[in-house]
């Protein structure tokens, strides 16, 4: 057990290394210098200053060097400095990373909680109105684009209710009122799209564990309907859907670049958005770095977790 | 070479000679066949018409979606980039002579939509072509091959695929620069790795079977094992990815024009139209719900269609 997480989470450094070092280059290797932007900025752009600019920002240096450099802070947790902002990008990062958090949990708990409900209630009414009228709302749901789920309830909240949530971010801790209605909306708009996908999951799952063997032994035994339906059925079929918790994440997470744009909200995905447009790279360097590692360490915790609640996977 | 070249004049020239040869030799076996895949296609659809009915209706909508984008000029009512300078003419409500009403420079909005989603499908159509292909061929050569080309590819498509779709659609673009090609490599790159997965997977299974050991006893090679036993076996996952691949790319080039990364401005498409409403959306919901309107019903027809055709083409998932 021991020796397959490390082995996994070897893998996983692996790859994020692997992303990392591509996306130096990368992005070193394509015009839109930063020099450029930021001198364009400022109003003037002479090839002395420039290379001023360049010698200060560190970008004279030749690329493996820099590489090298980044390499080595990075490996002590130092992500470097945001060419625009000039700070420790670790530090801007600590900063944004609870509002992203708090997003994608919120909106991970909506979905959890809406999708299983929604799939129970369709498996056990399979086959009735209720059941296909869920499953079309289902596919709805993973056809509507979230930023369009936000908009329509921003227009709506506003036109219907005359209401409006209150502008910026509030620390739960603060203002646990005014954060709730500010998060109410981006996380609902952003968990939809995954309660569907976890609603059409359960459902399968559920029908394929009723159906079997050990439910009918169950049945036999003489076991009420409640108890077949929710402790031995419920249960086995939620397994499945840990793995499609975790493979979601990374939807949810892409979700909150648009949506914390759209909300207003200072998390990380509104920070890569205009390190992107401004060709921050350590800033865009770390946002990648960042979503990488939630995702592998997320999806290895998922693998870790299946083999122990179900031992019959823990062999392959 | 030469031999062949000389060969191919000769028969050239002896042109009627050749078409009398097909019509007596060639076309007598082969008409049955022929009418007989044309017989299996047709009972084919019937029963996908009468097994899946909403696939139906779906596939229709798509047809419609495409007819639209190429018939823009003639469904539009207005040119959608045309700017209304009267009073009035902002910002109206949805009428007869607007659809879908105005927007803030008294574009009519009806127009609009019917011109955007010639973005919306080229973008989804050349993307999925691209991934497909690519991604299919990549994922069966690492599949059958295995070994260090296998370990290498694979690691390949975990990095790709362990960074957010959009956020790597958005670093892609944004660095190449934003135009309707750049779009489609950007998203290409990105379905790439999930179309190689699946080929891959499947070409695992199907290298071992024993009709594959019989072919290369034969001594076939690789190449023609991949070709002839393995992209066959390929054909109805991948295809069953593409359609649902298809509403993905969709959504994920909406998503980029909305962060204004997408389609040239100058263009209609849904997502910058999207974008653009935020600034008045709240005194003119019909400039946030027409263009959303219509990219959803575009992605669930795909998704509808693409369930249909799983359950039409692999019916062991039917429970």
């Amino acid at each position: 057990m021991i020796e397959y997480a490390v082995r996994r989470i070897a893998s996983g450094v692996v790859v994020l290394f692997l992303l990392a070092t591509a996306l130096f280059f990368v992005m070193r290797a394509v015009p839109g210098d930063v020099v450029r932007l930021q001198l364009a900025d400022a109003g003037s752009v002479s090839p002395e200053r420039m290379a001023e600019m360049e010698q200060a920002l560190g970008l004279d240096k030749p690329a493996l060097e820099q590489y090298g450099t980044w390499l080595g802070g990075l490996v002590q947790g130092d992500l470097g400095e945001s060419l625009w902002e000039r700070r420790p990008v670790t530090e801007m990062l600590t900063e944004r990373f609870p509002v992203t958090a708090e997003l994608a949990l919120l909106s991970m708990a909506v979905a959890v909680v809406m999708g299983v409900t929604i799939g129970v209630i369709s498996a056990r009414k399979r086959g009735t109105v209720t059941d296909d009228g869920l499953r079309v709302a289902s596919i709805l749901g993973l056809s509507v684009p979230n930023f369009f789920v936000a908009l329509i309830m921003i227009t709506f909240a506003s036109i219907w209710f005359n209401w409006v949530a209150p502008l910026g971010y509030e620390r739960p801790w603060d203002e646990p009122w005014t954060n709730l209605q500010q998060m109410a909306m981006p996380s609902i708009a952003l968990g939809i799209s995954v309660a569907a996908a976890i609603a059409r999951l359960t459902r399968s799952s559920m029908l394929e564990v009723l159906g079997s063997d050990y439910i009918r032994a169950v049945r036999a035994k003489g076991a009420s309907g409640r108890l077949v339906n929710y402790k031995h059925g419920l249960r086995n079929s939620l397994v499945p859907i840990l793995t499609l918790i975790g493979l979601q994440l990374g939807a949810l997470l892409g979700g909150t670049v648009i949506l914390e744009s759209i909300f207003g909200l200072p998390g990380v995905g509104s920070m890569v958005f205009r390190a992107v447009e401004q060709r921050d790279y350590p800033v865009i360097q770390a946002g990648a770095i960042l979503y990488g590692t939630i995702f592998v360490m997320v999806n290895i915790a998922v693998d870790i977790a299946y083999g122990w609640i179900d031992p019959r996977t823990r062999e392959a | 070479m030469t031999a062949e070249i000389t060969d191919a004049l000769v028969d050239e020239s002896n042109e009627p000679e050749v078409v009398v040869d097909l019509t007596d030799a060639a076309q007598e076996p082969n008409a049955p066949a022929a009418l007989g895949r044309w017989a299996r296609m047709r009972r084919g659809l019937r029963q996908f018409r009468k097994e899946h009915p909403l696939g139906l209706v779906a596939g229709l909508v798509i047809l419609l979606f495409i007819v639209t984008a190429i018939l823009a000029p003639i469904v539009a009512t207005h040119d959608p980039s045309a700017t209304g300078r009267q009073p009035g003419q902002k910002l109206a409500s949805p009428s007869f002579s607007n659809f879908f009403g105005t927007d803030q420079l008294g574009r009519d909005i009806f127009s609009r939509v019917v011109y955007g989603s010639r973005i919306s499908l080229i973008v989804a159509t050349f993307t999925v072509l691209v991934s497909t292909v690519l991604g299919t061929l990549v994922g069966a050569v690492s599949g059958y091959l295995g070994g260090k080309v296998d370990m290498i590819l694979q690691r390949i498509v975990d990095a790709v695929m362990s960074i957010p779709v959009l956020i790597l659609a958005l670093f892609i673009v944004s660095l190449l620069g934003s135009s309707v090609t750049n779009v489609v490599l950007a998203l290409s790159i990105i379905y790439i790795p999930r179309f190689a997965r699946i080929a891959r997977g499947e070409m695992l299974r199907i290298r071992n079977a024993e009709y594959v050991t019989a072919s290369r006893a034969l001594g076939a090679g690789s190449w023609r094992i991949i070709r002839g036993h393995g992209i066959p076996n390929l054909v109805a996952p991948i295809i069953i990815l593409a359609s649902l691949t298809y509403g993905q790319a969709m959504i994920a080039e909406a998503a980029l024009s909305f962060l204004g990364v997408g389609a040239p401005i100058t263009e209609p498409s849904w997502g910058q139209m999207l974008s653009s409403s935020r600034e008045f959306m709240t005194v003119a919901w019909w400039a946030v719900v027409f263009p959303g309107v219509a990219l959803s019903a575009g992605v669930l027809a795909f998704n509808l269609f693409g369930d249909a055709l799983r359950d039409y083409l692999d019916p062991k998932l039917v429970q």
